[in-house]
C-alpha cells in the first residue's frame, strides 16, 4: 500500500464575480488522495475545476472550505511565509511553457532558481546540479545560457520539469503539461514523467482534458464535472467499463486516431452549464441521458462499486447509469 | 471540373532585420491539392507546417511578410491568384466560406451576432433586410443554436466557445458557399462540444454538397471525418491520398512517425525521442526537409525527393516511397 | 574562412551594418543618436574643440560680433561665446543624466512595490506622486532651491525627485499587468520571497517602457534646468551654462547683439530635439509590431 502524500477532504473553492453577489463555484466538494509513486490523472472539460484544484492543492490560491493535508501536515491555513519552505517539496508544472518562464532569465538560472532559494549551495555546486538536471530531462546543456525564446515548446517544458524536480519534491502537480505541444514531442515528455515517477517515487497529479494522454500516463483516473469527481477509478477499468454516464459520453466523444476503433457516438445535448449557475441536485442532470426526477434534487455521493472504483450516480442501483443499455 | 485545383503553390516570407537585413524563407513549397464537391479533405501537420498558410494563400488573405510567389489556385476554373482584390472580395464570404480558430476573438465584439450574419449576407446579395434576417435565423437553427429568434440579438461576449464557433460556421455558410475552409474549427473547444460541432459539419457538408478543407493537428478528426488527407511538414506536402490508404499503409516516414505517436498507438518505452525542434524556415537543409529526424535518411536525401505516386493513388514525397 | 582573419576586420563592417539597419528600422532613432553622440563628444572632449578658455574674459573685446577670432562673438564680459557654448554641453549632460538617474532610482522601486502590493500602500504612494506631478515644477524647484541654497547639486536633486512619478507610473502599470501572469505564479510556486520576485522577475520585464522614457525625460531635465538658470536659480554667472547665457544675452537682444543669446539657444534646442528624437526612436524600435514589416 503506497503512502499518501496529499489528502484533500471536501475541498470547496468559490470565486466571487465582480461586485455582484454571484460566485463561480469552481470546486464543489472534492475528496482525493495522491500516493507516493503514483500518477493520478484528472480529466475534465471546461468548468470542471481541474486547474483550480491543482492550484488550490498547492495553496497558490486559498480554499473556501475543506482540508488539505500534505505529508501528514495540515496546510489549509498556513500563511504565505510558512508555506515557502514547504514549496521545495511540492511543485507545479504549468500548461503553457512560454508564459510560465521569465522571458528575460537564462535557462540555467531558471532551473537553478529553486536550488538557490531553498538550498545553500556554492556556485560551483549549483552549476553542477543544474547540469545534472538538464541531462536528466534530456536537455542539451548548450541551452543553459540561452533565454526561453531560443527553445521550442517541448524543450521549454523540459526546463519547467527540471525546475520542478530540482529540489526533489514529494509531490508534483502538472496542469495540462503537454496540451500546447505537438504530438511528436508529447511522447518524450510523457516518457520522462514515467521515468521520474519510478526514480523519485514522488506523487503526481496529471491534469488534462485529453483522454488519450490520460490513458497513457495515469495509474488512477479521476473524472471531473462541474467541480465534483464523478468517477474515481483505476485506468483499465475506466476504459473497459466506465460507470458514470458522463465518463461514458466523454469516452465516446474522444476521437482515437484509429480507423478501426469503434465509435459509439453518444452525443450529449446542450452545453456545459456555467459554474456560476450550478444546476440543482446532480449537476450533470441537465445533459444526462439517464437523468430521472430524483436527479434534479438529490446530490449523489461517491459509492464504491469495485476495488478502488468510486462512482457518484443516483442510478447505480437500478443499472440505469449504463447508457448503451438505456438506448436499447 | 474540380472544385479546387492547387498546383505548385509557392509562398515565401520576406523579412528585414537589424543585422541581416533581407531574409527569405520558403514557407510553402510546391503545394498540390485538389478537391471536389462533397469531399472533405484534411490537412494535418505540426505547428509551423504551413497548414493555415495554405488556406490563407488560397483566399488571398496573406499579410506581409508572407507573399505568394508562384503556382496556381483554380477555383471552378478561375485563377484566384491573379484576381484583383475587389473580385476576390466577391468570392470570399460567398462562394468560399472560411471558419477560423479562436471563435471568440474572431467575432466583432461591438455588433450583435444576428446583425453580423445579416451583414455578411447583405455584402454579397442585394435583398431586403427582412429576407436576410429570416435566412440568418434559419442558419442559426441549422447550426444548432437554441432559441435563434432570441439569440439573434445576443452580443458575442455572451456566447460560450461552442456557441461562438457555431455562429462562425453559420456566417461562413450564409451565402451557401461551394467551398468551406475550416481552420482548426474545434481546437480549444471541449471534447463533448467538439463532437457536436464535427457531427454538425459532416451533416451540413452533405446537405449543401460543399467541398470542405479541415485544417487540424488532430489525427482523430481526420480518421473519422475526412475522405482525403494531406500531411504537411515544413511547408511541403509529404503525403497525400485517401484517409483509408494513408492510415493503413502510410508511405512517408514522417506520416508513419505521426501515426505512431498518437496516444492510441504509442507504446511509451519504444518511443525513443521523437520529433525535435520545428524546422527553421530560414535554415532548411538541402534536399529532403525531414532528413534530420528520419531514420531512413541517407546521402541520397540531400537531393530533393521526387513525388512518387503509389499504386493506391496516394502521392509520397520521399526517395524510398516504393519500399 | 578561418575565424582569426575575419574577426579583426569585421567589426567596422558589422557596426556599419547595424547603423544601416538601425536607420532603416527607425530613422528618428538614428538621427537622435547622431545628435546626442555629437553633443556627447563635445561634452567629453570640449578641450579639443574650444578655441579659448571659456571663463577668461577679454576686457577689450566686449560684445563683439561673430568673427574669425571669436566664431560666435563675445558676450558682455568679453568671454568667447563659442567656447562657452561648447563647454556648456557638459552642463547639459551633467544635469540631465544625474537627474534622470535619480528619477529612475526613486521612481522604479516605488512603482514596483506599489504595483505588486496594491492596497493601501499603493493608494498612498500614488496619491503622493500624483500630487507631485500636478505641482508646477518651476515653482517647486524655486521653492526648494530658495530654501536649500543655490547650487547645482540641489537643482539636480530637485529635478530628479520631480520626475520620478513618471517612471513610477510606467513601471506600476506594467507590474499590474504582469503580477498575475503565469511566470510570476510559477515563481511563487517555486518559493520565491517577494523581494526576489520584484527584483529578478518583475523588474526586468517591466522596465522597457520606463527605459524608453529616459531620453524624453532627460530632454525635460535639460529644459527645466535651463529655465531655472534663466530665472537666476541654481547656476550663477560666469558659469557657462546655456540657460544662464541666454539670460545674460536677453538683455542684449534689444540693443542688437543677438549672438549672445541665440547661439546658446540653438545649442539648447538641438540637444533637446536630439533627446526627443532618440526617445521617439526607442519607442519605435521597442514596438513589437515593427519587427515583421517590410
Amino acid at each position: 500500500m503506497r503512502q499518501p502524500i496529499l489528502q484533500a477532504k471536501n475541498l470547496v473553492k468559490r470565486f466571487s464575480v465582480g461586485r455582484s453577489s454571484s460566485y463561480v463555484n469552481a470546486v464543489n466538494g472534492v475528496d482525493l488522495t495522491i500516493h507516493r509513486g503514483e500518477i493520478l490523472g484528472m480529466v475534465g472539460e471546461s468548468g470542471s475545476g481541474k486547474s483550480t484544484i491543482g492550484r488550490t492543492l498547492l495553496r497558490l490560491t486559498d480554499p473556501t472550505e475543506g482540508l488539505i493535508e500534505f505529508d501528514g501536515r495540515d496546510i489549509t491555513s498556513l500563511s504565505a511565509k510558512e508555506l515557502r519552505p514547504l514549496r521545495k517539496d511540492m511543485q507545479m508544472v504549468f500548461q503553457d511553457p512560454w508564459s510560465a518562464l521569465n522571458p528575460r532569465m537564462k535557462i540555467g538560472d531558471l532551473i537553478a532558481e529553486p536550488l538557490r532559494i531553498h538550498l545553500k549551495l556554492s556556485e560551483p555546486d549549483l552549476r553542477d546540479r543544474t547540469e545534472l538536471l538538464a541531462k536528466k530531462v534530456r536537455l542539451s546543456t548548450e541551452f543553459l545560457n540561452r533565454t526561453p525564446s531560443a527553445l521550442s515548446g517541448g524543450q521549454l517544458q523540459r526546463v519547467c520539469i527540471a525546475r520542478a524536480i530540482a529540489t526533489n519534491p514529494k509531490l508534483i502537480i502538472l496542469d495540462e503539461p503537454t496540451s500546447s505541444l505537438d504530438l511528436s514531442v508529447r511522447a518524450g515528455i510523457l516518457e520522462l514523467l514515467m521515468e521520474l515517477r519510478e526514480e523519485t517515487q514522488a506523487g503526481f497529479l496529471f491534469i488534462s482534458h485529453d483522454l488519450g494522454t490520460i490513458k497513457l500516463i495515469s495509474d488512477t483516473i479521476a473524472v471531473l464535472y462541474l467541480g465534483r469527481i464523478v468517477e474515481l477509478v483505476p485506468k483499465e477499468a475506466l476504459f473497459n467499463e466506465p460507470a458514470h454516464p458522463y465518463s461514458q459520453s466523454l469516452l465516446s466523444a474522444h476521437l482515437p486516431a484509429d480507423l478501426d476503433a469503434p465509435i459509439q457516438r453518444l452525443i450529449l445535448e446542450g452545453e456545459i452549464p456555467s459554474p456560476i449557475d450550478l444546476p440543482s441536485g446532480c449537476s450533470f442532470h441537465t445533459r444526462c441521458p439517464a437523468a430521472v426526477d430524483v436527479c434534479k434534487t438529490a446530490t449523489p455521493e461517491p459509492e464504491l462499486i469495485a476495488q478502488n472504483h468510486h462512482v457518484s450516480c443516483l442510478r447505480l442501483k437500478d443499472g440505469g447509469n449504463i447508457l448503451s443499455r438505456q438506448q436499447a | 471540373m474540380n472544385l479546387l485545383k492547387i498546383t505548385d503553390l509557392q509562398t515565401h516570407f520576406v523579412f528585414h532585420d537589424i543585422d541581416n537585413y533581407r531574409r527569405e524563407a520558403r514557407a510553402l513549397n510546391k503545394v498540390n491539392l485538389n478537391l471536389n464537391r462533397g469531399e472533405i479533405l484534411g490537412i494535418v501537420g505540426e505547428t509551423g507546417a504551413g497548414k493555415s498558410l495554405t488556406a490563407q494563400s488560397i483566399c488571398g488573405l496573406l499579410r506581409p511578410p508572407a507573399k505568394v510567389v508562384g503556382g496556381s489556385v483554380l477555383f471552378l476554373g478561375k485563377e484566384l491568384l491573379s484576381l484583383a482584390e475587389e473580385d476576390l472580395n466577391d468570392i470570399r464570404g460567398a462562394e468560399i466560406g472560411m471558419v477560423v480558430q479562436n471563435p471568440k476573438s474572431s467575432l466583432d465584439p461591438l455588433t450583435r451576432i444576428g446583425d453580423q450574419l445579416v451583414r455578411i449576407h447583405q455584402t454579397h446579395t442585394a435583398s431586403a433586410v427582412s429576407v436576410a434576417r429570416s435566412k440568418a435565423i434559419a442558419m442559426m437553427h441549422a447550426v444548432g443554436i437554441p432559441d435563434p429568434e432570441k439569440r439573434f440579438s445576443a452580443w458575442p461576449h455572451e456566447l460560450s466557445g461552442g456557441m461562438a464557433q457555431r455562429v462562425l460556421i453559420a456566417m461562413a455558410l450564409m451565402n451557401e458557399p461551394k467551398l468551406l475552409i475550416a481552420d482548426e474549427p474545434t481546437t480549444g473547444l471541449d471534447v463533448t462540444v467538439q463532437a457536436q460541432i464535427l457531427e454538425l459539419l459532416k451533416d451540413l457538408v452533405r446537405r449543401f454538397e460543399m467541398g470542405t478543407i479541415i485544417i487540424t493537428h488532430d489525427l482523430g478528426i481526420v480518421a473519422h471525418y475526412c475522405d482525403k488527407v494531406a500531411v504537411m511538414f515544413a511547408g511541403e506536402i509529404v503525403e497525400y491520398g485517401t484517409v483509408t490508404d494513408i492510415f493503413r499503409r502510410p508511405g512517408h516516414p514522417y506520416t508513419k512517425q505521426l501515426l505512431a505517436s498518437t496516444p492510441e498507438k504509442l507504446k511509451l518505452n519504444e518511443a525513443g525521442s521523437l520529433g525535435g525542434q520545428p524546422p527553421d524556415l530560414f535554415n532548411l537543409p538541402e534536399g529532403c526537409l525531414s532528413q534530420d529526424r528520419c531514420s531512413l535518411a541517407s546521402d541520397q536525401c540531400r537531393t530533393p525527393p521526387p513525388v512518387i505516386t503509389l499504386e493506391t493513388g496516394q502521392t509520397v514525397r520521399c526517395h524510398f516511397a516504393l519500399q | 574562412m578561418p575565424p582569426s582573419v575575419t574577426h579583426q576586420f569585421t567589426w567596422p563592417r558589422r557596426t556599419a551594418n547595424r547603423v544601416r539597419g538601425l536607420s532603416r528600422l527607425s530613422p528618428t532613432a538614428a538621427a537622435g543618436v547622431v545628435i546626442i553622440v555629437c553633443f556627447g563628444v563635445l561634452a567629453l572632449f570640449s578641450e579639443w574643440f574650444m578655441t579659448h578658455d571659456p571663463v577668461s574674459s577679454y576686457p577689450n573685446r566686449i560684445l563683439q560680433g561673430p568673427s574669425f577670432e571669436h566664431w560666435f562673438g563675445t558676450d558682455g564680459n568679453g568671454m568667447d561665446i563659442f567656447s562657452r557654448v561648447i563647454y556648456g554641453a557638459k552642463f547639459g549632460f551633467g544635469i540631465a543624466i544625474p537627474a534622470v538617474i535619480i528619477a529612475v532610482l526613486i521612481g522604479i522601486p516605488v512603482g514596483l512595490i506599489a504595483g505588486y502590493r496594491g492596497g493601501a500602500l499603493d493608494e498612498i504612494l500614488m496619491r503622493i506622486f500624483d500630487g507631485l506631478r500636478v505641482f508646477p515644477s518651476i515653482i517647486l524647484a524655486l521653492a526648494v532651491v530658495a530654501a536649500t541654497g543655490q547650487s547645482l547639486l540641489n537643482v539636480v536633486l530637485v529635478l530628479g525627485f520631480l520626475d520620478s512619478p513618471v517612471f513610477a507610473r510606467l513601471v506600476r502599470a506594467e507590474v499590474l499587468a504582469l503580477r498575475s501572469s503565469n511566470f510570476v505564479e510559477s515563481a511563487i510556486a517555486a518559493g520565491n520571497p517577494t523581494w526576489r520576485i520584484l527584483f529578478f522577475h518583475l523588474l526586468p520585464n517591466t522596465i522597457q517602457g520606463a527605459m524608453a522614457q529616459t531620453a524624453v525625460r532627460a530632454a525635460w531635465a535639460v529644459r527645466i534646468s535651463a529655465t531655472l538658470a534663466f530665472l537666476g536659480i541654481g547656476i550663477q554667472a560666469p558659469t557657462p551654462e546655456w540657460g544662464a547665457m541666454i539670460r545674460q544675452g536677453a538683455e542684449f537682444m534689444v540693443t542688437g547683439q543677438w549672438w549672445v543669446a541665440i547661439f546658446p539657444g540653438i545649442a539648447l534646442i538641438f540637444l533637446v530635439f536630439g533627446l526627443n528624437l532618440l526617445g521617439d526612436g526607442i519607442q519605435d524600435i521597442l514596438d513589437p509590431r515593427r519587427r515583421a514589416s517590410k
